[in-house]
């Protein structure tokens, strides 16, 4: 073995551990492979010695792990002693043991009875977050339809800005996405409905699909993982440093100031991104139509034609005006619950969408069920 | 107004979550002048200012602003954060905003001025504080300091009866502390304005304060009350003692 260089090596048949000059992070990856070979040696004897005659400097770092590795001894009945520690080792031994003197925090171990009561908590915690937006969507229709009787209240500015973001940069990837849906969908159905030569009610299918449900609910989505994400983000960051607070003491309504121009926005732009999306479905089928089915872009407008009403348009842009709010609402809400720091808006970011794309398709079950008995029977 | 105590805090409890932080705490503010709260860190002083300023509701106990409760019904609150500024700790300007737009904020907000109007309004206060030139400077391009004159300028847009400061000096240097220190002191004597002031710099304490009022943590409340000078000469709290004259304490704690 070298010498000077060598931070650490074995002595008396393995009873005695000499330390070098310095135990500095600099040596730590070698005392660290020392112990991991000699711990095997060290652990066969009765007793110990750390040897630190020759050490001038401890560095925290290295000394815990040396600390580390005598526990590990002691613990299965090696006696170690620590002999001749400089003044600053023989501080670090003692805090050392000051800090495992100190029980630690057990962690709940697993049992049945933690299980149930994380399933109370977390449904407590639901409970909760659903009393305080429903709370929370009180307050927000109140001051938006006070802002609606008051036109000169509404900050029109910041309608047209989060219009700009939430619906005109949505337009690509709501038209690709639901393009693409209808491609799909009109591939799969036309490949089923070829095996009983019954292709020619593609059209009335595909149409169904993307205008009743799968047009709106993609716009949707796509809306509350774009804008309901943003709000949150937004107002919790201001939330963070205070600025909401500073808006609220000066007697400003934070609802109207902060939530009203982002919920007119989506309710503005939603319709349009939905009829965008059905326009961007039906296009997917009828481009499907005539490559896989050798049907005729004239067929397929007139099939579509035939089988859709007004309604099932109208129906579509009036549910996306519910989505609207309810995504508005959600991610506002959740900015609004932010206390804290960053970590916080990240979760809230989270939770604005995931909640806010469960909260649509909980109303679109609903809002289906009416359409059923609205809607005037299929024509075929 | 009874006998020109514009704030009286009557028996608050209040705190966070199940944390009782103010325990039992009443005092008052006097129209006109500088009152300075203080205590060590954690001691619920910032916890008192949400109290008065009403964002959050005392647990028991009432806080009084000019003869009414404010949470007695909803339009007093409404009413007294018109007659009220606040400067929080880390300015809470709206960083989308430039200076101007902030100062302006509570005159598009709460007034019928013309924009013409609103913008002389603004470009005054900015003035005020010194702050003439940046009007266009958006928060975050600007120094700690420029950001704290700047919430100061728009906390006093709609010339309030009190403002309330929330650690003004926090994450200044002291040359910029002091020069804050004077403003609010300037402000005090040119506009009558009644200013309260949580910190727990001691050079600000000595310069501004017409009276000091300290909490402490483990008491949950008011330990003692006085000008600075009567507070760290004539004290017998070791508490009080050992916060006016921390080098003091110190040695005595060696």
């Amino acid at each position: 073995m070298e010498r000077g260089g060598v931070p650490v090596r074995l002595e008396s048949q393995g009873s005695k551990v000499v330390f070098g000059k310095s135990l500095s992070s600099d040596n730590e990856k070698r005392l660290r492979a020392f112990f991991d070979s000699a711990f095997e040696v060290l652990s066969k004897r009765r007793e110990v010695v750390f040897d630190f005659s020759s050490c001038r400097s401890m560095e925290t770092a290295p000394t815990a792990m040396v600390y580390n590795v005598s526990r590990r001894l002691e613990n299965i009945g090696v006696d170690v002693e620590w002999r001749n520690l400089p003044e600053e080792g023989r501080a670090l031994l003692a805090s050392f043991e000051r800090q495992t003197a100190v029980p630690k925090r057990i962690s709940r171990a697993w049992s049945v009875r933690g299980i149930v009561e994380d399933i109370g908590e977390s449904g407590r915690t639901a409970l909760e977050v659903a009393k305080g937006l429903w709370k929370f969507s009180g307050r927000t229709t109140l001051a938006t339809l006070s802002a609606l009787l008051r036109p000169a209240t509404v900050r029109w500015k910041m309608v047209r800005f989060y219009m700009e973001q939430g619906g005109v940069g949505a337009v690509p990837i709501i038209a690709v996405l639901c393009w693409l849906l209808g491609t799909v969908l009109g591939y799969m159905i036309g490949y089923q409905l070829k095996s009983f030569a019954a292709e020619a009610f593609m059209p009335d299918l595909i149409s169904y699909a993307m205008v009743w449900e799968i047009s709106p609910l993609i716009a949707a989505v796509l809306v509350a993982g774009r804008s309901g994400s943003a709000f949150a983000a937004e107002i919790g960051t201001m939330k963070v440093r205070q600025e909401v607070d500073a808006l609220e003491v000066m007697g400003i309504n934070v609802f109207g100031f902060l939530v009203t121009p982002k919920m007119l926005a989506l309710m503005c732009v939603m319709p349009f991104l939905t009829l965008l999306a059905d326009m961007a479905g039906l296009l997917g089928g009828l481009l499907i139509g005539g490559w896989y089915l050798d049907m005729p872009a004239s067929i397929f407008i007139r099939r579509v034609n035939f089988v859709l009403l007004p309604i099932d348009f109208w129906w579509g842009m009036l549910k996306s005006i519910v989505y609207a709010v309810i995504i508005a609402n959600v991610g506002c809400y959740m900015g609004m619950k932010v206390r804290g720091g960053a970590m916080e808006v990240g979760r809230a970011t989270t939770s604005a969408v995931v909640t806010g794309i469960f909260m649509v398709i909980l109303a679109d079950a609903l809002i289906a069920i009416a359409f059923m008995h609205v809607r005037p029977p299929l024509t075929i | 107004m009874d006998d020109g105590k514009l704030i009286r805090v009557e028996n608050l409890r209040g705190g966070y979550g199940d944390d009782l932080v103010l325990d039992d705490v009443s005092l008052s503010v006097k129209v006109g002048e500088i009152m300075v709260i203080v205590g060590r860190s954690g001691c619920g002083k910032s916890t008192l200012m949400r109290y008065l300023i009403g964002l959050a509701r005392p647990w028991s106990g009432r806080v009084v602003f000019s003869g009414q409760d404010l949470w007695a019904d909803p339009s007093v609150l409404d009413r007294a954060r018109k007659r009220w500024g606040v400067l929080f700790q880390s300015g809470a300007l709206l960083a989308s905003f430039n200076l101007m737009e902030n100062v302006s904020l509570p005159l598009v907000e709460l007034t019928r001025m013309s924009q013409e109007e609103m913008e002389l309004v603004a470009r005054r206060k900015l003035e005020v504080v010194g702050l003439a030139h940046a009007a266009e400077d958006y928060p975050l391009s600007v120094s700690g300091g420029m950001q704290k004159r700047a919430a100061l300028a728009r906390a006093m847009a709609l010339d309030p009866e009190v403002l309330f400061f929330d650690e003004p000096s926090s994450g200044l240097d002291p040359i910029t502390s002091h020069s804050l220190d004077l403003l609010i002191k300037r402000i005090n004597r040119e506009l009558g304005t009644t200013m309260v002031i949580v910190t727990h710099e001691l050079p600000s304490v000595f310069a501004i304060s017409d009276r000091v009022v300290m909490l402490d943590g483990e008491a949950k409340g008011v330990i003692a009350e006085g000008t600075a000078a009567q507070l760290r000469d004539l004290s017998t709290d070791p508490r009080v003692k050992s916060f006016f004259n921390p080098e003091k304490s110190e040695q005595e704690e060696q």
